[in-house]
């Protein structure tokens, strides 16, 4: 629902962006409804009404066109938010952008490699989710015992396979920065960088504050060592769920705590000191024999009832970790909307304050609400366990619909 | 190339009027035409399956006026600034609404839900109808490329004419829907609805044209032909849409109202082309189609796209039409 305003929101209060850069901008917008939008709730709509009326093979393969389309609509996204971060593939005539080369556009590097690490959270984030649930379920003894151990699995194994992915793509676009938008990583630093760098914008762009606010350092701090935390919680719960398969199988086990406990160590490194410096040899081989002791000697551990409930505390993380990485992209980058061409105010639209206020003030405390309650809705279900969902249930108590199960 | 983005502009908006359309009749009838939990369920279910994928083609008319439009789109949203938050908070909200009402178990909380639900639906018909009436009326675009509505333009007598046409004809297409999609009892009442609603539409309608040409406006329409036989074929239709009622043929009596539905697009573009927007400070500050539309490059580059997908498109929500064609009745699973 939130999607219907942002698709709005361009024009209604950012017109000096429709105005400056449509011909560009507003293509991978468009495309995004024509492409991914349209056909994700479409599908959805089947989907939820689709229970016991389609085949099981039409049904399952719906919620995966949902999936797919998801991520569709993530590429086409970031490649019109690549465009605001480091616009390419256009020239400017007469103060206005036009199209010239679609391909660079479609291949910025701005775009590609965060989708990549948006992917990767997502299924983080994901994977964490139902873990947690799962752990949850499994600690209170719910009678589905097969169903969660199942889904546990599933859960940890997708955390940990991606907890690293999304923390080395994520690295990935530093160097991007670093060539094109370097206020963003200076002002991670201390504030003799920036001041440098603003006067050299301040030549390049006129007089003007190039400085981006100094709490994108605390969200980009937040997001990273909440990283470092996922990947430790996801790789140890992964050790132990696994741990009968890898007893059986000594050299994979062997080859893959080593692996493990590098990562693990610098991280646990990273979270102690800020970086991996000092002790870190100590550290990786305390990591290392930890996690070998993890595997061999940790039975009693699967019912120490408080770490299923870390599990459960760990649902909440990836989200934080979201929000930080975002406040960081987006608030690094000011005083742009298109970085380097347009700065914000010049975007804004010829509206009052005081009804940019009023719209700012209903859209925040409609989607507030909105997402409080969604939040009580899920906690609701995840309480209620898989018999409980109502998808799909008949109005009449009589007419038996079989009962869906995830 | 600009003509071919228009007319799919016009597509998209249009295929929203028609199903976003009777989604709102319904939401708006859900409080009036059913008598207990079981038969607001049912209601809710004729629109059940689309509901979610009647939304997006505006979602899409809106991608696509950013994408094909660019210099019409920040405009005219940020023209209609008040109009459009009320549009999109009530739109979010009812659409809330009707996914939530059945989350909850008590009735306190579901009337409170219904009520949203049809709020949801009567405040984007009264919105639509609103900006119909401006983009007919003019607006004050004057030399900076931009405007502010006035409220003495949204409380226009033409204005809020179109307003109440827009509702009228809304509740219409939704109850002929309803009679096309429900059974048993809750049919049969919202026969008796569909009737009276269908003429009324049609009244509304021609007294709304009367307004126009009473009062006149303060920016001549450019086609008026035009725009007088679309009006009419909006009026014949809901008559036809009555007349087939009255016969109980309830498949051409919803092929009607979804005309009747879909035209005040036509209305709009037709009766103002070459202009998107009409300045009320004189016809040379007007916004055509080709200052509006984005440069030649872009609309080709989209037009590689629009081939492919848009017949996709249909494709799948011609799917989804086929599959939950049935009568709703106490068999059909219910979500919302």
């Amino acid at each position: 629902m939130s999607g219907l305003v942002i698709e709005f929101q361009f024009g209604l209060s950012w017109s000096g962006l429709s105005k400056f850069a449509g011909n560009v901008f507003g293509a991978p917008v468009a495309l995004e409804t024509l492409v991914a939008f349209f056909a994700e709730s479409t599908f959805l709509g089947m989907w939820i009404f689709g229970w016991g009326r389609l085949s099981k093979g039409v049904h399952v393969t719906l919620i995966w066109l949902v999936t797919v389309t998801a991520y569709a609509s993530a590429y086409w996204i970031m490649v019109a938010n690549g465009f605001l971060q480091h616009p390419v593939g256009y020239e400017v005539r007469d103060g206005r952008a036009y199209l010239t080369d679609f391909g660079a556009l479609l291949g910025n590097p701005n775009a590609v490699i965060a989708v990549g690490h948006i992917a990767a959270a997502a299924l983080l984030t994901g994977g964490l989710f139902v873990a947690g649930i799962s752990a949850f379920h499994l600690v209170r003894r719910a009678a589905e015992r097969d169903f969660f151990s199942r889904s546990l699995r599933l859960g940890v194994m997708t955390a940990a396979l991606v907890s690293f992915p999304v923390y080395v793509v994520g690295a990935m676009q530093y160097p991007v920065l670093g060539e094109t938008q370097p206020m963003k990583l200076a002002a991670l630093g201390p504030a003799e960088g920036t001041t440098a760098l603003a006067t050299q914008l301040a030549q390049q762009y006129g007089p003007g504050d190039y400085v981006p606010p100094a709490w994108i350092a605390h969200a980009q701090n937040t997001m990273l060592y909440l990283g470092y935390l996922m990947f430790i919680v996801a790789a140890v719960a992964a050790l132990l769920v696994y741990r009968a398969w890898l007893r059986r199988h000594v050299p994979v086990a062997i080859l893959v705590v080593a692996a493990v406990a590098y990562p693990v160590g610098e991280f646990v490194g990273g979270l102690i000191y800020g970086e991996a410096g000092p002790n870190a040899w100590l550290i990786y081989a305390l990591c290392l024999v930890g996690l070998g002791a993890l595997v061999l000697v940790s039975d009693h551990l699967m019912h120490w009832r408080r770490g299923a409930y870390l599990m459960v505390a760990m649902i909440p993380v990836p989200f934080v970790a979201s929000i930080g990485g975002w406040l960081f992209r987006e608030g690094g980058r000011q005083p742009w909307i298109v970085y380097g061409e347009l700065a914000v105010r010049d975007a804004l639209s010829p509206v009052s304050t005081a009804s940019m206020v009023f719209s700012l003030v209903a859209f925040l405390a409609v989607l507030l609400t909105l997402m409080v309650v969604n939040w009580v809705l899920i906690v609701r279900f995840v309480r209620r366990g898989p018999a409980g969902t109502q998808l799909g249930a008949s109005p009449a108590p009589l007419a038996k619909q079989p009962v869906p199960t995830f | 190339m600009e003509i071919a983005w228009l007319a799919l502009l016009g597509f998209l908006l249009t295929g929203y009027f028609v199903l976003g359309g009777y989604d709102y009749g319904v939401q708006m009838l859900s409080i009036v035409l059913a008598r207990d939990e079981r038969d607001r369920r049912r209601v809710l279910g004729t629109v059940g399956p689309f509901f979610l994928g009647n939304e997006v083609w505006l979602v899409a008319f809106a991608g696509v006026l950013f994408g094909a439009f660019p210099f019409f789109e920040g405009t005219l949203l940020a023209g209609m600034y008040p109009l459009i938050v009320v549009l999109l908070v009530a739109l979010v909200v009812g659409n809330a609404a009707v996914q939530l009402r059945s989350r909850w178990d008590t009735p306190s909380s579901r009337r409170f839900w219904d009520r949203l639900v049809a709020a949801g639906g009567a405040a984007p018909a009264v919105v639509w109808g609103v900006l119909i009436g401006v983009l007919l009326h003019g607006v004050p675009l004057g030399g900076a490329g931009s405007f502010v509505l006035p409220w003495s333009t949204v409380l226009d007598p033409f204005v809020v004419a179109c307003a109440v046409s827009s509702v009228a004809l809304f509740a219409a297409h939704g109850a002929t829907f309803l009679v096309l999609r429900s059974s048993g009892a809750l049919a049969q009442r919202a026969t008796a609805t569909a009737r009276p609603l269908l003429i009324a539409a049609a009244v509304a309608v021609v007294l709304t044209a009367g307004v126009a040409f009473g009062v006149g406006s303060a920016a001549p329409v450019t086609n008026p032909t035009v725009a007088v036989l679309v009006v009419a074929v909006l009026v014949t239709a809901l008559v036809l849409a009555r007349l087939s009622l009255d016969r109980n043929r309830r498949g051409p009596a919803f092929i009607a109202s979804c005309v009747a539905a879909a035209l005040p697009v036509s209305l709009v573009g037709a009766a103002q082309y070459p202009y998107l927007l009409v300045s009320t400070e004189g016809p040379r500050f007007g916004l055509t189609v080709a200052q509006g539309a984005a440069d030649a490059a872009t609309l080709v580059l989209l037009a590689g796209f629009g081939v492919v997908l848009v017949p996709v498109v249909l494709a799948y929500q011609a799917w989804s039409w086929w599959l939950f064609r049935g009568r709703v009745d106490d068999r059909v699973p219910a979500y919302y």
